[in-house]
């Protein structure tokens, strides 16, 4: 293993709340950088939280296992996601192993149908994350958007264009430009959610 | 005016992820048009959080270091690789019927693709049956102004958000936003004298059963309001 997790001694007394500014620095540094430090750091606090959460829930070890990793793997994946705005890092997480659970609870009981924690919490969907909750006008013309895209600042409108009109992934954007990845991603967001304020 | 909300320890439950997948479905689109609701989950998760991972004693499983590994081997998920992120519409924000357009809660959205036709029912009522794929019906039902159903009771429970308009049922006057919860313990009557006529999504667990009159004749087919 390349990075190790920090020992449990020190942060077993720490109270979410006290450390909420740090660990959303950190998941926002898993977002930017995939920083596998700043990861270790979150999930060295906050997957033996889960674990006793998720056994509580679950009564067993192997579906509580099952849920930390499933939770953690979003955290890991879905870094981008998070929104210090909308609250804190563990209510974040926990809303993802809530939702988890959810399913994992309806599938143990062998529903069939489409089973979507999602519908009713939405914290992992793209839409709902970044564009606010009600949906856009869908009459917002062309027009409209090449104008607003216009007023960008230069760097973000660089990294819109590559992506958005010229169909590049943000790999290579980040390539052609020789910029990290994580800021493409940032500048990307913050583009987006400067057009979405406008319109 | 919202006047109808869930029970406290209903917001609790649902928060927990321990109501059913139905219920849960009301609630959440009751939060998306109640400010007070939505403020009480909000904080009722946050509450829920704190005390989750609040616990002081905590003990490292034995498998957290491979865990780690395989984790960070994972690659990040795709984001904002195109731009139908942001321009894609949601699949249906309104439903149709008879000229009139109803725009839904974003809740209600994710379900309208799930939507079946509209069929007209006695009393100038119409219903539009939602495939939940659970137990139980979900329905959106329009009544005209002077529409009704006629007195029943359940054998179950009803769930009903009003989505538009306002209506009676005898126990209550009711307005869009309102969630009301009724069973067995309830006899009602359901009918709307407001102009513009009144939209709720209701689900149910099991076939209303009514109480008056002739419309007693109708319990041999209250699978008909059940489907």
């Amino acid at each position: 293993m390349l990075v190790g997790i920090p020992s449990q001694q020190s942060n077993n007394v720490v109270k979410p709340k006290e450390c909420a500014a740090e660990m959303a620095e950190h998941i926002v540094a898993v977002a930017e950088k995939r920083c596998k430090v700043s990861f270790a750091i979150v999930f060295g606090y906050f997957a033996p939280r889960l674990r006793s959460y998720a056994l509580k829930q679950m009564g067993n070890e192997a579906l509580a296992m099952e849920l930390v990793q499933d939770t953690m793997s979003n955290v890991w994946q879905k870094a981008h996601l998070f929104n210090s705005e909308k609250g804190s890092p563990s209510t974040w997480i926990f809303t993802i192993a809530r939702n988890i659970r959810f399913d994992m609870l309806r599938k143990l009981q062998n529903r069939k149908e489409e089973i979507c924690s999602e519908d009713l919490w939405p914290v992992l969907c793209e839409q709902t994350a970044d564009v606010n909750e009600t949906s856009l006008d869908e009459q917002i013309t062309l027009e409209q958007v090449g104008f607003l895209f216009d007023s960008l600042p230069r760097k973000q409108k660089a990294v819109i264009e590559a992506i958005y009109i010229d169909g590049k992934s943000q790999q290579e954007v980040a390539d052609e430009l020789d910029i990290p990845l994580g800021t493409v991603k940032s500048r990307t967001r913050l583009a987006l959610q400067r057009l979405k304020s406008m319109l | 005016m919202i006047r109808c909300h869930p029970r406290l320890e209903q917001l609790v439950k649902f928060v927990e992820g321990n109501l059913s997948y139905s219920e849960s479905i009301l609630i959440a689109a009751h939060c998306d048009m109640c400010d007070h609701c939505r403020r009480v989950v909000d904080s009722e998760t946050a509450d829920q959080a704190e005390t989750a991972f609040g616990t002081d004693v905590v003990q490292a499983g034995p498998d957290f270091d491979a865990m780690f590994a395989r984790i960070t081997q994972l690659p990040a998920a795709p984001a904002f690789e195109s731009g139908e992120v942001l321009f894609k519409p949601p699949s249906k924000t309104s439903l149709e019927l008879d000229g009139k357009s109803f725009r839904l809660p974003r809740t209600l959205q994710n379900l309208a693709g799930k939507t079946g036709n509209w069929t007209s029912l006695v009393g100038r009522l119409w219903q539009a049956p939602v495939d939940l794929g659970c137990h139980g019906v979900a329905n959106f039902i329009y009544m005209a102004k002077g529409g009704s159903v006629p007195e029943h009771t359940h054998r179950g429970t009803e769930f009903t958000l009003v989505l538009d308009g306002k209506f009676s049922d005898g126990l209550n006057d009711y307005d869009t936003g309102d969630f009301i919860y009724l069973d067995s313990e309830h006899t009602h009557a359901p009918k709307t004298e407001f102009a513009e006529g009144c939209l709720v999504f209701s689900v149910l667990d099991q076939p209303l059963h009514f109480t008056s009159g002739l419309a007693r004749l109708l319990n041999p087919f209250s699978h008909l309001f059940f489907r």
